[in-house]
């Protein structure tokens, strides 16, 4: 029988690496095929600003690829970390780490692949404004990059924590529910962080003057964006960390599964709804910056309202966790 | 960790039943109820042509909502329900400013609180329609626009309430829960009060303005 | 390990109401989301009448939420009462 353990967990362990790898490509490849796109764009518009362009394309490619780059590390720490005589938990641990690392790369990398493609379009509008845009994008697609940070985390404290010492049976599922909160939660607000920081170098670009001012409105945007990708972070904390009372029953191990995937599901509207709100606000504000107190305002409302459907998921996930 | 999701009951046997008090949050809203009177005591004492601070805050929040209550009503209903919404934005305020102090709780971490404050919120609302456009337009605004809608519309009036409610309680207990796990796992001293900060003070604000500003839109939505 | 046919439902019931909740959340989101834009770009075009389109908003969020109401219903029904 502990033969067959190792094997079941030599399976999650490949399984997890593909997954993470597999799934991690999706995102960067297509922010970096939208940024290379929009850079040709560009380039054909204004062919004198061809170099710096095509070196602001480069450096926003950079940025997109790290989350493919987070998911080949888990996935090479999945492949090389199998130790003999391991419990039969590692292999959730192992199944959520691939997970967590996969589904969190997704988003960051689509999200971090549109500042790069509207800084390199904006070069070319305005060649004054370089400089400022590369700032400016660098800040945006960083801030885009933060929710596939958490998951790298929480596919590191999966693989390397010790969890051997808790009751198999309803920790399996909560290992399994902490990667999927954090790892499907990330999707949303990276997307909607990036549609943010698009628009902000875009604003720029339009209105050089402006750059200070756009900058700080996107790092509000952005903070309250993030708040859901945070909430699924909190959830898989909670999972992974709380200790739970030993038990044969389905029930309570479904129902942190369930908590992990309800908030990490729930997170994702939410997410991108209000990177479109931030987006149109720093747009309108590069525009028209008179009206900013009336924009902010109307942003920060419109923003709360649409979260509410997110704390509705954290709410059901924490009922799960600790009512049921 | 296991200490998360307590929270401190009073259970009194009244005629055969048991009456659950959660006594942090009835506690919590009496202290912030005696924040608002003694604020308010300070703010309108010794009023004059050359304000103190207090008074300046206070005027600058009365004018701001009296604002918002003349925007969405019209002159003479604003005057009627604007020192109701001045009351409600001050106390939704205080009650989720007041977690940032150790030891103590926001009243709005309790879903009875804002359920209750919605449903006062509902309640006003259909007073104030039944008030302006009469009982039987009232009645008939549910058969909008064909007469098969009312179940819809009477379970769309009962979801203001379910919405309105549960997002105030749960970004209040969201943020104190984030950071009770922040503090727990990495015992720093700079992150927890940065996200006191966060949830504290800035959502705990919009959120208060939020709620506020829907139940003035339920009013205006209802008297027109 | 005897698996009891209620505690299969039990559990199925605790996955429904997850994904319930869960899938129910998006759509409104981004719908709320699109709203508040828009509401926004209104405003950058015509900042005097921030207040209306505020209410605006305001009142077309709460009808886009009510599906995710829908689904916090139904998540809590499962939960607690089946």
């Amino acid at each position: 029988m502990t033969d067959d353990i190792q094997y079941w967990i030599k399976v999650a362990q490949y399984t997890g690496a593909s997954v993470s790898m597999g799934l991690g490509a999706i995102g960067a490849a297509i922010g970096e095929g939208h940024t290379a796109a929009t850079a040709n764009m560009a380039i054909s518009r204004n062919p004198e600003r061809g170099g710096e362009i095509f070196k602001n394309m480069l450096v926003g490619q950079a940025v997109a690829e790290s989350a493919a780059i987070f998911s080949l590390v888990i996935a090479m720490v999945l492949l090389f970390s199998g130790e003999p005589l391991m419990k039969p938990i590692t292999i959730w641990a192992f199944l959520g780490a691939g997970l967590c690392m996969g589904f969190g790369a997704i988003g960051s990398g689509i999200g971090a692949g549109y500042p790069g493609a509207s800084a390199c379009e904006g070069m070319a509008r305005q060649p004054e404004a370089g400089r400022r845009l590369t700032t400016a994008m660098l800040i945006g697609s960083a801030v885009s990059q933060t929710t596939s940070i958490y998951a790298l985390v929480i596919a590191l404290i999966l693989i390397f924590f010790d969890f051997s010492n808790m009751p198999f049976a309803p920790t399996w599922a909560a290992l399994l529910g902490a990667g999927l909160s954090t790892g499907i939660a990330a999707f949303g607000p990276a997307i909607g962080e990036g549609l943010v920081a698009a628009a902000c170098c875009e604003g720029i670009a339009r209105n050089p003057s402006s750059a200070t001012e756009v900058t700080n409105i996107m790092l509000l945007g952005q903070a309250v964006t993030e708040t859901t990708g945070i909430y699924g972070l909190l959830v898989s904390f909670i999972l992974l960390f709380k200790s739970f009372v030993p038990t044969d029953a389905l029930a309570p191990a479904f129902a942190l599964l369930s908590a992990g995937i309800c908030m990490g599901l729930g997170a994702i509207g939410p997410g991108i709804g209000e990177g479109f709100t931030a987006k149109s606000t720093v747009s309108w504000i590069a525009r028209n910056s008179s009206s900013r107190a009336e924009l902010v305002r109307t942003m920060l409302v419109g923003q709360a309202v649409s979260e509410s459907t997110g704390i509705y998921s954290f709410v059901i996930a924490l009922i799960l966790i600790f009512v049921i | 960790m296991d200490e998360l999701g307590k929270i401190h009951q009073l259970i009194v046997p009244l005629f055969g039943h048991n009456m659950t008090f959660n006594i942090g949050a009835i506690f919590m809203s009496w202290i912030v109820m005696i924040g608002l009177l003694i604020f308010g005591f300070l703010a309108a004492r010794k009023r004059g042509i050359i304000p103190r601070p207090l008074q300046i805050v206070g005027e600058l929040l009365v004018s701001q909502l009296f604002g918002i209550a003349e925007d969405a009503l019209d002159e003479e209903l604003s005057k009627k329900y604007a020192p109701m919404i001045c009351a409600l934005f001050m106390f939704l305020v205080l009650s989720n400013w007041i977690g940032i102090i150790p030891h103590m709780h926001e009243p709005t971490k309790d879903l009875n609180t804002p359920l209750s404050l919605g449903l006062m919120g509902f309640v006003i609302a259909h007073y104030a329609g039944i008030r302006a456009k009469g009982f039987k337009a009232y009645i008939s605004g549910y058969f909008e626009p064909m007469f098969f809608m009312m179940p819809l519309n009477v379970i769309g009036e009962l979801a203001k309430v379910v919405s309105i409610s549960f997002r105030l309680f749960g970004n209040i207990m969201g943020g104190s829960i984030i950071i009770m796990v922040v503090s727990y796992l990495t015992y720093s001293l700079a992150l927890p009060p940065l996200l006191n900060l966060f949830f504290g003070l800035f959502v705990g604000t919009i959120q208060a303005f939020v709620f506020t500003m829907l139940t003035v839109v339920y009013i205006s939505v209802q008297v027109k | 390990m005897a698996i009891e046919g209620a505690d299969i439902v039990k559990a199925a019931a605790f996955l429904g109401a997850g994904i319930s909740m869960g899938l129910g959340a998006i759509g409104p989101g981004v719908g709320e989301g699109m709203a508040a834009a828009k509401a926004c770009e209104a405003i950058g075009k015509n900042p005097r009448e921030a207040g209306l389109l505020t209410r605006t908003m305001l009142v077309g969020q709460a009808v886009t939420e009510s599906t995710g109401i829908y689904s916090l219903v139904i998540s809590l029904l499962l939960l607690f009462v089946v």
